[in-house]
């Protein structure tokens, strides 16, 4: 095991794998931006190093500066979290070459995989089932359409560099195309500097659900089941739960069974996450590999009683993995929420700002991963997701109900929260009745579109 | 109002290790294997002398050697320039087994070659050869700095004149990269009488009506500027390459003046009518190319 790492995060993430270090006596080094100079993932780690200024590219992103940090204080693996370098294979890379071991898969599966029309490619290679669409990128325009012609509409049109849910549209009919192409690839080439694009069915009303993959450097693979993460809101999820209640015990063995295929097709190697897209003939599609860990990987932990960053962590340091997928269980239902800075009422406008009073919720069964304390002065200059709020109940009914009565505790003031938008979405009879897919927010509410 | 500032513990700071040596890597013991101590390779990233800022050198090398923050061009090797402006695969170098011998008998001479060839993997501080430019034939020399600053003795003078006869027989097309610090001392008089070797070259490869280009990189400086470079029928140059004859500070201390802003550099002599037109590095194959195009019909 590792004597000292460095976690090059912040907020709750960085938060959550501190924890799970310092569980395991394992040093820990926070690297911070001069906003996050007094959050709480710096006051808890062992040492601390400030890495720039408070714009992400200038220390989050500051590859130097994170690798200088760790060569000084000597910690011998980096932890990217989610985000930020988590998908960065230049930076795996750089780690690799200054004998830095790094928490995550090796650089050129993240480079493979970070590349969505290609690992579309290698899936379907593999024998894994994918959505309809083209092989590699589009040429042109005139590929987009006959390709469209070909599949059917309605069609999607996606960044192959995306993620986020930028540089994404949806066409249902021949006239649309130039224009969604046209506009897709322009959002592309700002948010990504890349504007190539694929083209695959639009699956209508699917639902999300992907499999959290455990990988050690020797080959063994397993699934820790699934999660549903079908109720987003412009294609970023908001509340995600464990198991799926469409999946039966058949569908889920063969869709994990088809995710750790995946997996090991590429030699993956420690904690990810295969998202399939799940239609309502209980066909099942491939849609991306995500080679980090996930901001939902709770719901996972509360349903199997893994410790999944504990996992990365002994992968990470060259340990065999000693869970069977026999050994693997799934417990009750679990539920998470994601707490955002924003408000609901004017578009979802980011609310950063002091957090005068905060009364945490607490009880049988709820999970509450937060950096924020009393007092925090949140910096706009990062996303908005201030907490996850993660309940585990017998199952999904209980696991609602703890959830609202969670959320009813749960007091912030100084800012503007979607606890309220959570509460209309945890008391929507479509919700709790489990008729939920990805359009659910869209047609459900006003304000989700 | 609660602060929450060293809640946890008590500050700590930083050391640094004071001795600035390349550490080498330490073993520590692992699960059964051996692992080692992080430590950040030399050569991992690169320095931009003009904007101080530190590029990681992959990017560096996968931009041509041109700094991704300022757009500075680093020097390049040989090889390199080789890669940058020939169709892959086409090049042939020739005159490859000429050997510098060392006629004055200068101490250290030897030595000196043969660190410029491990450094460069060149036997001398040019290389010739031919290939095509998009498709089109034509012939390179290339000087490389790291060979002794390029300076230019018999090897190299006689590389680049029979390269230009070799261009002349087949009526092809010649184009000259340059880097050097100037004529090679350790050769005395031999170097000297380059210059003209190489100059008549170039004359002789012009009266056949062949055309030559002259690329002047930083830096081209002292009896080479002052042959076949400065001979070209299109000069061109790099942004910023320091191009010159006699060395700043003996002009100005003979002319006893302050020399204005920018001496010396592409820039200036673009000005004051030197050269005809200064090339980025990511337009130089494309300008090459057409500039033969427009010269050679089919």
């Amino acid at each position: 095991m590792f004597k000292k790492i460095l976690i090059a995060n912040r907020g709750e993430i960085a938060v959550r794998i501190i924890r799970a270090c310092r569980e395991i006596g394992v040093a820990t080094v926070a690297v911070y931006s001069e906003a996050d100079r007094n959050s709480l993932h710096v006051d808890l780690a062992d040492e601390t190093v400030c890495i720039g200024p408070a714009r992400a590219r200038d220390s989050y992103l500051n590859t130097k500066n994170i690798i200088s940090a760790t060569v000084l204080t000597g910690a011998e693996a980096i932890h990217p979290g989610f985000g930020f370098l988590a998908e960065n294979s230049k930076f795996a890379e750089m780690c690799k070459a200054c004998h830095i071991a790094f928490i995550g898969p090796d650089p050129e599966v993240i480079e493979m995989m970070g590349n969505k029309a290609k690992a579309r490619q290698i899936m379907g290679q593999a024998g894994v089932p994918i959505v309809p669409g083209i092989e590699g990128v589009l040429a042109n325009f005139k590929q987009a359409e006959a390709s469209a012609e070909r599949i059917g509409y309605p069609i999607m049109l996606k960044a192959s560099a995306g993620g986020g849910g930028k540089g994404i549209r949806i066409v249902w009919s021949r006239d649309e195309l130039k224009k969604a192409y046209d506009m897709a690839k322009k959002e592309a080439q700002a948010a990504f500097d890349d504007d190539s694009m694929y083209l695959e069915k639009y699956l209508v009303e699917p639902r999300h659900i992907e499999f959290q993959i455990l990988a050690d450097h020797y080959g063994n693979v397993i699934h820790l089941g699934e999660r549903d993460c079908s109720i987003q809101r412009r294609n970023q999820k908001v509340i995600e739960e464990a198991p799926s209640t469409v999946l039966s015990d058949e569908l889920r063995w063969k869709m994990g069974d088809t995710a750790v295929r995946a997996a090991q097709a590429v030699g993956y190697k420690s904690a990810g996450t295969i998202e399939f897209l799940v239609d309502n003939n209980g066909g099942y599609y491939f849609m991306e590999m995500n080679t980090r860990i996930q901001v939902e990987h709770p719901v996972t932990e509360l349903v199997t009683g893994i410790d999944i960053v504990k996992e990365q962590l002994k992968i990470a340091s060259g340990e065999q993995l000693n869970i069977r997928q026999d050994d693997v269980h799934i417990q009750g239902h679990a539920i998470e929420c994601r707490i955002n800075a924003e408000n609901p009422a004017l578009g979802f406008r980011p609310s950063p700002g002091k957090v005068n009073i905060l009364l945490w919720p607490g009880g049988n069964g709820i999970r509450l991963d937060s950096a924020l304390y009393s007092g925090y002065d949140i910096p706009p200059t990062y996303d908005s997701m201030i907490a996850k709020l993660i309940t585990h109940g017998q199952d999904r009914n209980e696991a609602i109900s703890k959830m609202r009565r969670a959320l009813d505790e749960f007091i912030i003031e100084g800012i503007d929260t979607n606890i309220e938008f959570l509460f209309q979405i945890l008391n929507n009879p479509k919700f709790r009745s489990a008729e939920i897919d990805t359009s659910f927010i869209a047609k459900e509410f006003d304000y989700g579109a | 109002m609660f602060k929450l500032n060293r809640v946890f513990k008590k500050p700590r700071y930083l050391t640094i290790q004071q001795n600035n040596s390349q550490p080498a890597p330490t073993e520590i013991e692992g699960q059964g294997e051996k692992s080692v101590l992080p430590a950040i390779p030399n050569g991992l990233w690169t320095k931009c002398p003009n904007c101080g800022e530190t590029v990681y050198t992959k990017d560096l090398s996968n931009n041509n050697k041109v700094c991704v923050r300022c757009g500075y061009h680093f020097r390049m090797g040989a090889w390199e320039r080789v890669d940058l402006i020939m169709d892959t695969g086409t090049f042939k170098e020739i005159y490859q087994d000429m050997k510098s011998v060392n006629p004055l008998d200068f101490e250290g001479y030897a030595e000196k070659i043969r660190t410029g060839q491990e450094k460069t993997a060149l036997s001398e501080a040019v290389l010739t050869g031919y290939g095509k430019i998009h498709g089109q034939d034509a012939v390179i020399t290339v000087m490389d700095s790291n060979f002794m600053m390029g300076s230019m003795g018999s090897v190299v003078g006689e590389k680049v004149a029979r390269a230009f006869e070799f261009a002349a027989e087949r009526k092809m097309p010649i184009i000259a990269f340059t880097a050097s610090g100037g004529a090679r001392m350790q050769e005395g008089m031999f170097s000297l009488m380059q210059m003209a070797k190489t100059s008549a070259a170039v004359g002789r490869h012009s009266r056949q009506g062949g055309l030559y280009i002259a690329v002047l990189t930083d830096p081209t400086t002292g009896g080479v500027t002052a042959s076949f470079p400065m001979l070209g029928d299109i000069i061109l140059a790099e942004p910023d390459a320091l191009i010159g004859f006699a060395g700043k500070r003996v002009i100005q201390q003979t002319i006893r003046q302050e020399l204005p802003e920018g001496f010396q550099k592409a820039e200036f002599l673009l000005e004051h009518g030197f050269i005809d037109k200064i090339v980025a590095r990511e337009d130089l194959k494309l300008t090459l190319s057409r500039l033969i195009k427009l010269h050679y019909r089919r």
